[in-house]
């Protein structure tokens, strides 16, 4: 089955991917997605600046009820999911945690990883970035 | 001895909040509109200058095909949930001008049942975003509670407190959509909407209107036996640092919000302390905005909010009553009505003739806060 990442411009191109952001080189603020102006000073341009993969929880939820469009339940149809912030040092990162919920907690460590977003009409599987246990993934 | 460049409320007006499909927005906006001229005792023709917001429910200058073609300047406003504040901000501004010596600002909105439907293209963010699920307001309300609760050690309970006294507030309020009380058990156990909030931690997108005369110093006690005093308004945007809704991305803490600053600026504005506050409105979009809002308007220190709730002092009765109307949770949130809502609480509350429960000793200084998308704060201090 084939795969495709959601929006290639999220990500660096290497297999596995990681996630690539921008840093200003005048005040070296890293932001994600991609952006071509510093939102923190107007000097310096901005360079992609790829994220660090693993860092820990910095906040959490799940997403109980199935949003309207335009999100893309997957294929299953809705099921509640948990998303948070990731704290990768330079930067907090808003992703989908793929950490069963009794589990997820402020703290814990994570890694980058990808989780099936939707399928498109074609049935290719689009993927989209998330964050997983970081002890899970070392087992 | 009042001076002409003062602002006071000489009158105020508002449709109910909640649910009635035999109105629409124009409706409502009218009718708070002819409600507060009545109060003021003028008529539509002695407005020099309006100002409108509503998010989806119409171009509010067209009203004037049916309040009377008098030429009037009416500006239109749509500033999210800042725009009743901005209306106000506008026609102040005006008056104070001496572009006219009355005006009026209206807010009004209608919305579709269920969570806001949002365009990421609108926000500057890639489809990605909202098609992975992660572009929903509430799991932002959810995400800055959760790491609030934590970094304050705060509990779940503090969070069905606020609840429950919205819907205490709301059940004595004539103008409130939710009048049932609901025990913290009852919240506490709702269903699950994104943890730590359930369903009755959240308010609801529903419709509403209201409206407020505005006169200047020279004309307020002339037109209002008890005029209240705009003492202050002040509005900001985020700053660098903030922790916003539809946020991809945070830049490592600490996260400093728009409400800080809108509300120091308008107590030094007012030459008063948030100590000196008798009654409050605080945006309650959920239970968590409200716990966290107490603290970053200055009301409370940051972790006192539990103590605060469990010894009544938040209630109509308490030393520093907040929501005495319901608020968001109990009104629900027409987007462009509820900062005027606001306004016309503490109004009410400040003349002594609040619809609902009235704080008792004679509150003279009163205090509103709105807080939004894209990460807009605005605040107001009220005096008598």
């Amino acid at each position: 089955m084939t795969t495709r990442l959601i929006d290639e411009s999220l990500f660096d191109g290497a297999d596995p991917p990681r996630l690539v952001g921008a840093r200003c080189t005048g005040c070296r603020t890293v932001v994600f997605p991609r952006q071509d102006s510093c939102p923190r000073c107007s000097d310096g341009a901005m360079t992609a600046h790829v994220l660090p993969d693993s860092g820990e929880i910095w906040s959490w939820t799940v997403q109980s009820f199935r949003p309207k469009e335009p999100y893309r339940p997957p294929a299953v149809g809705h099921q509640p999911y948990a998303l948070g912030y990731v704290d990768l040092g330079e930067i907090l990162v808003e992703a989908r945690l793929d950490i069963p919920r009794r589990l997820i907690r402020i703290g814990l460590p994570v890694r980058l990883t990808t989780v099936e977003a939707y399928r498109d009409e074609d049935g290719t599987r689009i993927l989209t970035f998330a964050f997983g246990s970081a002890a899970e993934d070392e087992r | 001895m009042s001076r002409p460049e003062e602002i006071y409320v000489v009158g105020c007006g508002m449709h109910p909040f909640g649910r009635d499909e035999s109105v629409s927005g124009m409706d409502m906006a009218e009718r708070a509109i002819r409600e507060a001229l009545a109060d003021a005792g003028v008529a539509w023709a002695d407005i020099g200058y309006a100002a409108g917001g509503s998010d989806v429910s119409g171009k509010p200058d067209t009203l004037v095909g049916r309040l009377g073609l008098t030429g009037v300047p009416f500006v239109n406003v749509q500033n999210g949930c800042a725009t009743g504040a901005s209306t106000v901000l506008a026609v102040a501004n005006a008056l104070r001008a001496g572009e006219a010596s009355l005006g009026l600002a209206v807010g009004f909105d209608k919305h579709e049942r269920g969570a806001f439907h949002v365009s990421a293209a609108r926000y500057g963010l890639g489809d990605w975003y909202a098609e992975t699920g992660m572009m929903l307001t509430t799991q932002f309300f959810a995400l800055k509670t959760q790491r609030y609760l934590h970094e304050y050690a705060i509990g779940e309970r503090a969070l069905a407190m606020v609840a429950a006294r919205a819907f205490r507030n709301g059940s004595r309020h004539p103008l409130a959509w939710r009048r049932k009380e609901l025990t913290e058990e009852e919240i506490l156990g709702s269903a699950e909407v994104s943890p730590p909030l359930t369903q009755y931690m959240f308010c609801s997108p529903g419709q509403g209107a209201a409206a407020l005369v505005l006169a200047r110093g020279d004309r307020a006690f002339d037109l209002c036996e008890r005029p209240v005093k705009l003492a202050s308004l002040a509005f900001r945007t985020r700053r660098f640092g903030s922790f916003e809704v539809f946020a991809p991305w945070l830049p490592p803490g600490p996260h400093r919000s728009p409400s800080v600053d809108a509300a120091e600026a308008v107590f030094r504005g007012a030459g008063l302390r948030p100590s000196d506050v008798q009654v409050a409105q605080l945006q309650d979009t959920d239970s968590g905005s409200e716990l966290i809002h107490l603290a970053e308007t200055g009301l409370c220190g940051h972790g006192e909010q539990p103590d605060l709730l469990a010894s009544g002092a938040t209630d109509p009765t308490g030393r520093i009553p907040v929501n005495t109307d319901g608020g968001c949770l109990a009104g629900g949130e027409p987007v462009g009505a509820s900062g005027l809502r606001q306004f016309h609480e503490v109004v009410r509350q400040l003349q002594g003739r609040a619809p609902g429960e009235q704080v008792p000793g004679g509150p003279r200084v009163g205090f509103t806060h709105v807080y939004g998308a894209p990460g807009i704060s605005a605040c107001a201090v009220l005096t008598v």
